[in-house]
């Protein structure tokens, strides 16, 4: 079994769907607990990419790679667990670019990267509304609210959503993260925003402090 | 101006290239979700206005304000698909040259900016190599037949397009045209988001037919002093440098830069000192900026020829 957990680490680690797909699909044949190759084996395989990220080992392409094998590894052992047990998640995070913004990379990096880590997610796309944002916390039962904008013309929409919420009164139900090129730590102070992450690996980590350790779902 | 004008210059003596455009546009009233090639056809004198500043700063190089003018590029935006790439760039060309010949002084350079396209190769997204080499071929043949003296490619995130507009511009152009990358520091040292390394980049880019490289954008001042240290022993040809005035903070939804214009010169002086020939601004720096940096660069001259 440790074994096998190190084939999968490293498939999600070498950035190789195919392989973590055919792990994923022998771990089910085997009979293996879905619960235990997610999080012993894939899990481990993407932490280890967040932090050959960091410290420079890694790049985008690399991470994109590695995150779509993590996924798809997901895609096919989730079902399985629906079935048996629980799998803990993270908490819900809404994610989505902001209107007039058409840059949808980093924000789906973003997602995938919280998916694999453990987190349910709505990706509602790239130029979003503000309203729409409001509208879906409101009707979901979301933990944290995301909003890229990689320009300096449409990071004030960021602003814009969190006073939405504020006036709907639904500021203090999620946690709101921002994200993107001209944003910074300062500028989610500034608005009123929980946190700032400044890639996809520091957005898992940002998101993990936020939402502590994970509820069961 | 010719091809062995700038070269020739470059060997001789630092030249120095303007600062920012963009955040001088937002100073200006470009408002959120307007696309600044825009301006070049709506709002020239704005434009000129920029251009007019940077000479007046002292600036030897003026930089169109075509960074976002590609097809690619301008495909981003609704109002940027409206816009005729070719009218853009000539438009942008006409402005500046007009610039400069209102300031009067014959030695200065017009260098036609290329920006990269704002997509991905794969496994990031899906752009191919055959469409970003049109649609820079496409832009630097509009700057070539308006008139440029050189070319300058920047602010790219990966080597690959950074490549691609340099054989755009190779199959059309003998001009200088000088390439800079966008690089950010990791523990173990400068990459592009692609990982690519200066090292790398040196590499790929000379035997392509770069006259010179170097990096703008993203990093301060203070860092890329240590970017232009890691550049200058891999390569005897020549070296550029364009860091942002710091990093932006946001007030009142437009983003200020909160460097002075004195630390910039100061920095950019180190820069020099490791080794750059060529020096400019990138991201909120202002004529102010350029006015110490060329303040410095005079002293520091003087001094030199009094030794």
């Amino acid at each position: 079994m440790k074994a096998f957990l190190e084939r999968c680490i490293q498939s999600v680690q070498d950035g190789d769907a195919e392989l973590a797909a055919g792990l994923a699909r022998e771990a089910l044949e085997r009979g293996y607990s879905p619960l235990e190759v997610i999080e012993n084996g894939f899990v481990k395989g993407i932490r280890e990419v967040g932090r050959l990220w960091e410290e420079g080992v890694l790049f985008l392409p690399e991470l994109v790679m590695s995150a779509e094998a993590m996924k798809l590894a997901m895609s096919l052992l989730r079902p399985a667990l629906a079935k048996g047990a629980r799998l803990a998640t993270r908490g819900h995070v809404v994610i989505g670019t902001i209107e007039g913004d058409i840059h949808d990379i980093g924000k789906s990096l973003v997602a995938t990267m919280l998916e694999a880590n453990g987190f349910r997610i709505t990706d509602l796309g790239a130029d979003v509304p503000v309203g729409r944002f409001v509208d879906e916390v409101e009707k979901s039962d979301a933990d944290c609210l995301a909003i890229s904008a990689l320009l300096t013309t449409t990071m004030s929409g960021q602003r814009r959503v969190i006073e939405g919420l504020k006036q709907r009164g639904l500021r203090l139900r999620v946690k709101v993260l921002v994200g993107g090129a001209p944003c910074s730590h300062e500028w989610a102070q500034q608005i009123g925003a929980d946190g700032y992450a400044g890639d996809a690996v520091a957005a898992v980590v940002l998101a993990q402090e936020l939402l502590g350790s994970g509820t069961a779902q | 101006m010719s091809r062995t004008d700038f070269l020739a210059t470059l060997q001789q003596r630092v030249i120095l290239f303007d600062g920012g455009m963009g955040s001088m546009l937002i100073a200006a009233g470009l408002g959120s979700g307007e696309t600044p090639e825009a301006w070049v056809l709506n709002r020239p004198e704005e434009i000129a206005w920029v251009h007019r500043a940077y000479l007046q700063a002292g600036a030897e190089v003026v930089t169109t304000a075509t960074f976002g003018a590609s097809r690619l590029k301008l495909a981003s935006s609704p109002e940027g698909r409206s816009l005729d790439v070719m009218a853009v760039n000539e438009r942008a060309v006409e402005i500046a040259r007009k610039a400069m010949e209102d300031d009067g002084i014959s030695t200065r350079f017009l260098a036609g900016d290329i920006g990269p396209s704002g997509q991905f190769f794969p496994p990031v997204g899906t752009l191919r190599a055959s469409d970003a080499r049109a649609s820079f071929r496409e832009q630097a043949q509009a700057l070539c037949n308006a008139g440029v003296d050189l070319f300058l490619i920047e602010t790219m995130y990966d080597l690959r397009e950074a490549l691609e507009a340099l054989r755009a511009v190779r199959e059309l152009s003998d001009l200088p045209v000088l390439v800079c990358l966008t690089f950010d520091q990791k523990p173990r040292g400068f990459f592009t988001i692609m990982g690519d390394t200066p090292g790398k980049a040196v590499n790929a880019l000379l035997p392509e037919g770069a006259s010179g490289l170097g990096a703008n954008c993203t990093l301060g001042s203070r860092t890329m002093i240590e970017l232009a240290g890691t550049f200058r022993p891999l390569t005897a040809a020549p070296l550029l440098f364009q860091p942002n005035a710091g990093q932006p903070v946001m007030e009142r939804e437009i983003p200020q830069y909160r460097q002075q214009a004195s630390e910039f010169a100061q920095d950019m002086m180190a820069i020099l000192q490791a080794g750059a020939n060529a020096i400019g601004g990138c991201c909120g720096t202002t004529p102010d900026f350029i006015r110490e940096t060329r303040k410095l660069l005079l002293a520091n001259s003087n001094s030199e020829g009094a030794r």
